[in-house]
């Protein structure tokens, strides 16, 4: 359970990070909704990113 | 009667001031962070006191505790990190005293508020940020670019880890948050269910038995996760000040 909790908060911490910024960059420049798309998936990415590290399937960010 | 988001309400003992409208006060979560910080100056001061050479009960306690998390710091952030030992040490004694407190029936969890873990993972991202920039200068941004990436990939791969790097004090302090507050939800509700069988007589005894079981089962599971996120705190903690140390990869 600890497991999974770490591997699912991770990938939604990179959605959620993502999708705000995305937010914030379509307030400040009126973009929307593009902004909020594009950073939604790139924070998906970056989410499956953080997800695969620390999972120890890559070895050369989290083996140290 | 059963309410099992009850434990986590916030009660004001005593008001200290205003700042602004904003009133001030001591509350029952201020009150247990210095009954934890208390316990932990306890054990700590109270073990090394009698400095013995064969140690006694409280001092192998203090010295196991700090074995642990300097091995932790050099393992994961190698010798350099132990510059940071005092941090990650109290964030380690304060988050796992204060859960273990939180087992205790009728107590409150400090870190099952996002607001607590919130400020600890914020405080870990920040001297990461400032020392890592006061250590490498702008070499820190290499944080940013893995090496041996081809170029026309490479402002979406900086791209990414930037969104990766930031989301890392929200992971780090959701986790923990998530797992006192789910974890003392379902305690709750397990053992409501052995008070509402127990309402229908002879046959809603037996029947509670099987409820009460596992709440003596998920109490020991609790007692695992409070230590287990502690240490999963910590060890984030290491990876990010390793990062902080040597930016490059």
């Amino acid at each position: 359970m600890a497991r999974g909790f770490r591997l699912s908060s991770e990938l939604i911490a990179g959605v959620v990070v993502g999708a705000v910024i995305g937010w914030g960059f379509d307030r400040l420049l009126s973009t929307s909704p593009w902004g909020l798309i594009v950073f939604f998936l790139l924070g998906f990415v970056a989410g499956v990113v953080n997800v695969i590290r620390s999972a120890g399937v890559s070895p050369e960010r989290t083996g140290r | 009667m059963i309410d099992p988001i009850h434990q986590f309400n916030i009660d004001k003992i005593f008001t200290i001031g205003h700042i602004g409208n904003q009133e001030i006060a001591f509350t029952n979560s201020s009150a247990y962070m210095f009954v934890s910080v208390a316990l932990i100056s306890l054990l700590m001061i109270g073990g090394v006191a009698g400095r013995q050479l064969v140690p006694g009960r409280f001092q192998s306690m203090a010295e196991l505790s700090y074995e642990f998390v300097a091995n932790t710091i050099r393992s994961s952030a190698g010798s350099e990190g132990m510059k940071f030992f005092p941090l990650v040490f109290s964030l380690f004694m304060f988050v796992m005293v204060s859960n273990m407190i939180g087992i205790i029936p009728y107590t409150f969890t400090v870190s099952s508020h996002i607001i607590v873990t919130v400020s600890l993972a914020l405080l870990v991202f920040f001297t990461v940020l400032v020392y890592g920039f006061y250590k490498n200068g702008l070499k820190f941004f290499k944080l940013f670019v893995p090496s041996g990436v081809p170029i026309y990939i490479l402002p979406l791969v900086v791209l990414i880890e930037i969104i990766s790097f930031l989301s890392r004090p929200v992971s780090h302090s959701v986790r923990l948050f998530a797992n006192m507050l789910a974890g003392h939800i379902t305690l709750k509700v397990f053992a409501s269910f052995v008070t509402m069988l127990g309402a229908f007589g002879f046959v809603g005894w037996v029947g509670a038995i099987l409820p009460l079981g596992l709440t003596v089962a998920l109490t020991a599971l609790e007692l695992l996760v409070a230590f287990l996120q502690a240490y999963v705190f910590t060890i984030l903690t290491c990876i990010y000040i390793n990062d902080a140390i040597h930016p490059g990869h």
